[in-house]
């Protein structure tokens, strides 16, 4: 079959590989329908994660056909269409139970490397690195969907693909920050970013009763995408002191949550962006948490500070007495997808969540790494390259 | 990091991987990263499990393979977190020799909460060049099951 390889950093190529099989009795075959990029790609395209073997096939983000069923799959068919959350999760450790599925203890089978670079590892992730399992990604006409009954989503019929599809992912993973960072009805919240994750925690922010939501980026296009599709306000950080901006938005309490969506390759126009990126070179520090610093800054005191923006392993110059002495709360997540794709679904089968303007660019798999490329340099107003096997 | 390392073997990526659970950074670090070898190698190694703990009552047969040089212990867990299953030797142990052992737990845990330890190969990848850093990788990923801080 043709799958997107990762080849080396910042190298991409469409090439031929074996198809997937059925290797345990919770799996199921899917034969790819939608996949898209997301911005953790982007940073393991250019090796800040680097747990990637030339050769791996990428893609996390998906939706597909069932092809194939395992024998201890009870909830699946073939020829069901479904939307997979992009973390592996086995639905019966107790981190499942409590519904903080990407924290699973049985869905990484090479647990080693992570434990030794934060202590205990996470579960695993479709086609994301070795660090997370190395499991082959959904850029590929075929994927192997592990623990399906747990992971995958039957979609309502009157879903469409390009809106389903985001449920994977970056509509899990802004759910996560929203409900995990305490967003409550009358909030104010500010979200870091607006891509896709960032655009969508705040629509969903918005759904869930937030009063006022700011969202915080300086290209024009996805501020204008923020403003129309989730009624935000919104900040160019290029051309603006943000926090300030927030305090005089605010009454001068500064907002009550606060959502990093930008991660651990963050831009910063001063200064402070130079120090960043040449330690991050260097390998003095193994992220740029420009946007982290600035949230913990301009939340209001005992708010909530959340980071859905990936990052590795250690950052510098990090206001720990802000967090300590204005009582914030920190916290972070990868995304827990069983946990919210059902509501999404459902939002998004009432017209209450679309998605369709993320999907900027849909083309062929053939095409991936210029859709990547597009996707890197934000070119062409891309917000997501969707690929179409 | 891995990936800038020149030159080495996939042995070496084990190793690498070995030491990444030493790095002493200050502040960073685990209890058994400040242990000397011996005291380490005497650590109970203990997954949690969430079941019962009579469903531990035969051992889960990748521990069971390990036969009498390793003593276990299993203990309910506080709250609502099941069964603590610990193990260690109780004679001298090598590094391979815990390798195993970790193994075994992870398995064991694995077959109790989902009924199947996870398969991961054949998998789907392209072409996968015969570098120093693919090998120092593939030495790393060979080794990540025996690895780590439990
Ligand atoms: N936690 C999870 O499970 C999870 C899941 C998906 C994505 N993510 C992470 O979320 C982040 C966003 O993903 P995406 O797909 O929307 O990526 P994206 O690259 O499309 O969007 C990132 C946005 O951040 C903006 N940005 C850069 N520096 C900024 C700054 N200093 N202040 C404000 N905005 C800034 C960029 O202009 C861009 O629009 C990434 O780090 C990604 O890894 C996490
Ligand atoms: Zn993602
Ligand atoms: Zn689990």
């Amino acid at each position: 079959m043709r799958a997107l390889t990762w080849t080396g950093v910042n190298r991409l190529s469409v090439e031929d590989v074996p198809e997937p099989q059925l290797l345990n009795d919770h799996d199921v075959i899917l034969r790819v329908t939608r996949t898209t990029t997301c911005g953790s790609d982007l940073h393991l395209l250019s090796g800040y994660i680097p747990f990637m073997r030339a050769g791996d096939v990428i893609g996390h983000e998906f939706m597909g056909e069932v092809v194939e069923v395992g024998s201890g799959v009870r909830h699946r068919r073939v020829g069901d269409r479904v939307v997979v959350a992009s973390f592996v999760s086995c639905g019966n450790c107790w981190y499942c139970r409590h519904e903080l599925y990407s924290l699973c203890d049985n869905s990484n089978p090479n647990p080693g490397i992570t434990e030794g670079l934060w202590g205990q590892s996470i579960g695993g992730c479709v086609g994301y690195s070795h660090a997370v399992g190395g499991y082959a990604g959904s850029h590929a006409e075929y994927v192997r969907v592990p623990f399906a009954d747990v992971g995958s989503f039957v979609v309502p019929d009157g879903v469409p693909d390009d809106r389903a599809l985001f449920a994977s992912d970056a509509a899990s993973t802004a759910f996560t920050g929203v409900d995990l960072g305490g967003v409550q009805p009358g909030d104010t919240v500010a979200v870091w970013g607006a891509g896709a994750v960032g655009q969508m925690v705040a629509r969903i922010s918005a759904l869930v009763g937030a009063e006022r939501v700011f969202v915080v980026d300086r290209l024009p296009e996805r501020l204008e995408q923020a403003r129309t599709h989730a009624g935000a306000e919104t900040i160019d950080y290029s051309t603006t002191d943000v926090a300030a901006e927030l305090r005089e938005r605010t009454g001068g309490r500064g907002p009550d949550v606060c959502i990093e969506a930008v991660g651990m390759e963050a831009h910063s126009p001063g200064p402070q962006g130079v120090y960043d990126q040449v330690k991050q070179q260097l390998r003095l520090q193994t992220d740029r948490p420009t946007a982290v610093r600035e949230a913990v800054m301009a939340c209001r005191k005992s708010g909530s500070v959340f980071t859905l923006g990936v990052f590795a392993a250690m950052v510098d110059k990090f206001p720990l007495g802000a967090v300590m002495n204005k009582g914030l709360t920190l916290r972070g997540a990868q995304v827990h997808g069983p946990r919210y794709i059902p509501r999404l679904l459902e939002w998004m089968e009432r017209g209450e969540l679309v998605t369709e303007h993320l999907a900027t660019h849909v083309m062929p798999l053939e095409d991936a790494p210029r859709g990547y490329e597009l996707f890197k340099e934000k070119q062409d107003g891309c917000v997501r390259a969707v690929f179409v096997p | 990091m891995i990936g800038r390392a020149a030159g080495l073997t996939s042995n070496a990526g084990a190793a690498l991987l070995g030491r990444l659970q030493h790095v002493r950074l200050p502040g960073v670090g685990t209890a058994s990263a400040k242990d000397d070898p011996a005291t380490a190698a005497r650590r109970w190694r203990a997954v949690t499990v969430l079941a019962e703990p009579d469903r531990l009552a035969d051992l889960p047969s990748p521990l069971a393979a390990l036969g009498d040089r390793v003593e276990t212990r299993v203990t309910p867990a506080p709250g609502d977190k099941g069964t603590e299953l610990a193990a260690r030797f109780r004679g001298p142990a090598t590094d391979d020799d815990i390798g195993r052992l970790r193994q075994a737990l992870r398995e064991a845990k694995q077959l109790v909460e989902v009924g199947e330890v996870l398969r991961m190969d054949p998998r789907p990848h392209g072409e996968r060049p015969d570098t120093p850093g693919g090998r120092l990788l593939d030495g790393a990923v060979a080794a990540s099951r025996r690895e780590g801080l439990l």
